[in-house]
């Protein structure tokens, strides 16, 4: 492993500065543009297929328990600290078809905590 | 390899394989799946990283908020796969509107628009966590868990890139989208290159800074070349052992710094006339004689007129391969990051590494079979190399670099890393080392560029096309039957030639695997038949005369341990074109590395020079620490009855007052009075006892090397032959050689000129220290004095009383007047 000593990264200020204001304005942009639009209610389609879900759980042979904790060095991120990684689902469409993804995502991402807290709610039941 | 007259060649090299990947960040090249996305604008499609770098924000955060783009597709092998990023409700694209949320309890997520999706009152009744609602672009960067931050390694190897650099290229590709950052620094026509450097932010920026150089040196010695055509040429005809047609005739080289050598390609032509139409073929130098008479062996070998003698033209056919396989190089180390190890890319940009130690077991003894014993400095040289992953050696001249150097080599090779790469400027010195190395039992292959495959070598047994047709003899091989049918014929049917070659091909992979130590030029590294080999250690000889770009060749090819020989207080790289060596092309890596405050290893004893002779250069250029390792007895010329001024001191500075004047040519100068003194001082050499092969006769200007040659053939009392047999050579061409007996011609004696060449330092080192036995110095004190070095060197003669004028037969101390020495000199 090589050793170079680190140069510190100074950005520039004003450089900051100018594209954060590029940034702002391209988010207001982007949510003023969408506003305007006639909102869709009726064609909302969230429904999380279980089937695509459960359907994978028995596979689990080959794949990872979805929720299923990693260490970091299990999830191949040797030297990133002691963080622990949670496996999750990504749904995402393929035209019409429904699809999931495994993913990787750190465990105190704030994305899994109410998940966890639910399950935990669970299990004193 | 190709019909004759084909472009590429047959060193025809594809420099390719290294080359962009399409995936690449166009910022810095980062180009790991994991860390890149690909800007989704039609218009657009270039590839980001997810790195900060220098700037506030990620790569490709900067360049949709510069580009104002604001969709984005990830790559295949990422862990989404090829997926452009959507709302999983209404399909919006835009980047800076999606966010994640997961379902309840499920851990499963999904890009959710934050307008208008993330506020439809009906997904609040749903199994969805809408308050977790995560945004995918979080502090100008990218979720890191959905597109890696690149680790600290690839950033730090990476290319630097500024905001500034940022915007000027976002502002670039509104009018050209295929513009690369290069484009960025490209200077005009007519401006100054951009000269080299200490340190380099990257691989980048050092192309940046090379790559117009090497095209400057490029197109110099090009024209150069290109403008050397002969006609009225006179050819003797003779056909080689291959069968093939040789060409004899004289192509006399002007006094100018172009020089003919053997692998170089002509063109012979004969324009036609009555008896006979117009012909042409190329064909490769194969030898040149003292004479200046050249031996062209034909590609072709029909329809040649041999019954014709005179009336021919000869060009020559200049080769862009060196050129390429530099830029080449430069591109690989750039954008492949396994071209050399990341301690040496760092270290060879002047970055501040820590040290590092390769913990090998050591061997017992540092010597080798084969080779003579090593003294202390050698001994602590190899040690101390082998633990080292990047080491300098300077072999001051006679200190035995060459055995230091396979010693290095035989221990690396038994460490059983895999091949030795060793390579060095020039031929001459890479056949020097094979065979040494070679002498310690180790497997050797000496490869060859093609052109020079019809060159004699010292080493013939050791090169690969050597080998190759002497692999197997027996009546079954099939290429063998095949080459001698292609030498008895001179050429094969076409499916035969095809047939030949798949063999060829797979025999020379064959001999090249099984050796133990690979011997070329630094330029030979880059020969397409090495293209599939790595070498983790490599050993560059010479390393002093090479440019940076010319030494990179051989290392982007995988290395971890690399050792450069040479000396920088004698004559680096020979550079023609005067722009690029103002720019710094004429400084080798070794000396750079020098400057960067490597130190380099030095060997300390000398085995060439009389003890007086190595006095002054030891105090001179190495510190005094220069060590005699032969004694006045061993090189006591006995027998030799030559009027040396002071006896057993075998030196002398002979006083001249004549003229220098300018050449024929208007590009160098000569020095009738002293060439007249270089004949008188030969002669007495010759009638003293001393043989011509022990003489050699140098001087820094080329008009003066031809005058001096065509004044003893003439002029000479003795026998003609014996005045041929004498080398007379330009100092920079003598470097690395050595002779008995050196007569020193300096040429330059003017009022208000100045010396020119002689104001290298490094130039006055090389041409003091060719002598073993004795040397002579002829030139005017009164012009010499002006510079001090030259000062100290004639106050040393005179202090030793050596500084004489007079007949040979009668010389007297001379009494001439020093001039005051300039303080600074150019
Ligand atoms: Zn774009
Ligand atoms: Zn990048
Ligand atoms: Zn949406």
């Amino acid at each position: 492993r090589v050793q170079v000593r680190h140069k510190v990264v100074q950005v520039d200020p004003k450089e900051q500065e100018d594209f954060d204001r590029e940034l702002r304005a391209l988010l207001q942009e982007s949510l003023e543009s969408r506003k305007l639009e006639p909102r869709v209610k009726s064609t909302l389609n969230m429904t999380v297929p279980m089937k695509i879900v459960e359907g994978s759980k028995d596979s689990r042979a080959t794949e990872r328990e979805s929720g299923e904790e990693l260490t970091a060095e299990e999830s191949g991120n040797a030297g990133g600290g002691s963080e622990v990684k949670v496996c999750v689902r990504v749904l995402v469409k393929k035209g019409h078809k429904q699809q999931t993804r495994q993913m990787l995502i750190p465990g105190d991402c704030s994305l899994v905590q109410s998940t966890k807290q639910q399950e935990a709610a669970l299990l004193e039941e | 390899e190709e019909p004759p007259g084909a472009g590429t060649g047959d060193d025809g090299y594809d420099y390719g394989k290294g080359d962009f990947v399409e995936h690449a960040c166009r910022y810095c090249g980062i180009h790991n799946p994991a860390c890149v996305a690909r800007c989704n604008v039609p218009s657009c499609r270039k590839w980001f990283c997810n790195s900060r770098g220098n700037t506030s924000g990620s790569h490709i955060v900067n360049h949709l908020v510069r580009a104002k783009h604001k969709e984005v597709c990830l790559h295949k092998d990422s862990p989404l796969g090829e997926t452009i990023l959507e709302c999983y409700n209404c399909g919006c694209r835009n980047v800076f509107l999606l966010g994640f949320i997961s379902a309840k309890a499920e851990n499963v997520v999904v890009l959710l628009c934050r307008e208008p999706c993330l506020n439809v009152n009906a997904l609040k009744d749903m199994n969805w966590d809408l308050s977790q609602w995560t945004p995918l672009i979080d502090d100008r960067c990218f979720l890191s868990w959905l597109v890696k931050v690149p680790s600290e390694q690839e950033q730090l190897r990476a290319r630097q890139i500024s905001a500034q650099q940022i915007n000027k290229v976002e502002e670039l590709w509104k009018t050209n989208p295929d513009a690369s950052l290069e484009d960025l620094e490209k200077p005009g026509v007519d401006d100054e290159p951009q000269p080299v450097v200490l340190k380099y932010e990257d691989a980048y920026q050092y192309q940046n800074v090379f790559a117009p150089l090497i095209k400057l040196e490029a197109d110099y010695d090009k024209m150069m070349k290109e403008s050397q055509s002969k006609d009225s040429v006179t050819v003797r005809w003779d056909i080689g052992l291959n069968k093939k047609r040789v060409a004899y005739f004289v192509f006399p080289k002007e006094d100018n710094e172009l020089r003919l050598v053997p692998g170089d390609e002509l063109r012979l032509r004969y324009s036609g006339g009555t008896s006979h139409p117009a012909w042409q073929s190329v064909g490769h130098v194969i030898k040149l004689t003292a004479q200046e008479e050249v031996a062209l062996e034909l590609r072709a070998s029909q329809g040649v007129p041999v019954e014709l003698n005179h009336g021919f033209s000869v060009d020559f056919v200049w080769k862009s391969t060196s050129f390429d396989r530099m830029q080449g190089a430069m591109k690989t180390f750039a954008v492949d990051e396994t071209s050399v190890s990341g301690y040496i890319y760092h270290h060879l940009l002047g970055h501040e590494v820590e040290h590092q130690i390769i913990r090998n077991t050591l061997p017992r003894r540092f010597g080798a079979p084969g080779l003579p014993e090593l003294n202390a400095s050698q001994v602590l040289a190899v040690k101390s190399v082998l633990q080292k992953p990047v080491s300098l050696i300077q072999g001051p001249p006679g200190t035995g670099k060459t055995v230091t150097s396979a010693a290095i080599v035989y221990h690396m090779a038994k460490q059983g890393q895999g091949q030795v790469l060793v390579c060095a400027p020039s031929n001459v010195a890479v056949d020097q080392l094979a065979e040494k190395i070679s002498s310690t039992g180790l497997k050797v292959v000496r490869l060859c560029a093609k052109s020079r495959e019809a060159v004699s070598s010292p080493v013939e047994h050791l090169t690969l096309h050597y080998q190759v047709r002497h692999l197997d003899n027996s009546e079954k091989s099939e290429m063998h039957k095949l080459q001698q049918l292609k030498d008895e014929q001179g050429e094969l049917s076409s499916s035969d030639e095809k047939k030949y070659k798949a063999l060829k091909r797979a025999t020379e992979r064959e001999i090249l695997q099984s050796a133990d130590v690979i011997c070329c030029t630094c330029v030979g590294a880059g020969d397409p038949r090495l293209s599939n080999f790595r070498f983790r250690q490599v050993l560059i000889d010479e390393s002093t005369q090479a440019t940076e770009p010319e030494c990179l060749i051989p290392l982007v090819l995988g290395v971890k341990q690399v050792v450069l020989v040479g000396d920088h207080c004698q004559l680096g790289p020979v550079i023609m074109c005067k722009k690029a060596a103002r720019a710094g092309l004429a400084q080798s890596l070794f000396e750079r590395l020098v400057i960067l405050g490597v130190k380099p290893f030095r060997l300390q004893v000398q085995y060439r020079m009389h003890p007086c002779l190595s006095e002054f250069p030891s105090n001179c250029f190495y510190e005094g620490t220069l060590q005699n390792g032969v004694t006045v007895n061993e090189r006591q010329s006995s027998g030799i009855d030559f009027p040396w001024p002071v006896p057993n001191r075998p030196m002398f500075f002979y006083v001249q007052m004549g003229v220098e004047e300018i050449s024929a040519s208007g590009t160098s100068y000569l020095n009738r009075t002293e060439a007249a003194n270089v004949e008188k001082i030969v002669t007495t050499f010759l009638r003293s006892g001393v043989v011509p092969s022990q003489i050699g006769v140098i001087t820094p200007y080329e008009g003066q090397r031809a005058y001096i040659v065509n004044y003893m053939s003439r002029n000479g009392s003795l026998r003609q032959q014996l005045y041929k047999e004498i080398e007379v050579a330009s100092v920079d061409s003598f470097q690395g050689r050595e002779k008995d007996y050196i007569i020193l011609s300096c040429v330059r004696s003017n009022e208000h000129q100045g010396i020119g060449f002689l104001n290298d330092p490094r130039r006055l080192n090389v041409a003091l220290t060719r002598a073993r036995y004795g040397i002579v110095v002829l030139g005017n004190p009164k012009v010499l004095s002006k510079q001090p070095l030259w000062n100290s060197l004639l106050t040393h003669y005179k202090e030793h009383e050596c500084l004489v004028e007079g007949p040979l037969n009668n010389l007297k101390q001379s009494m001439v007047q020093f001039q005051k020495p300039k303080k600074i000199y150019n």
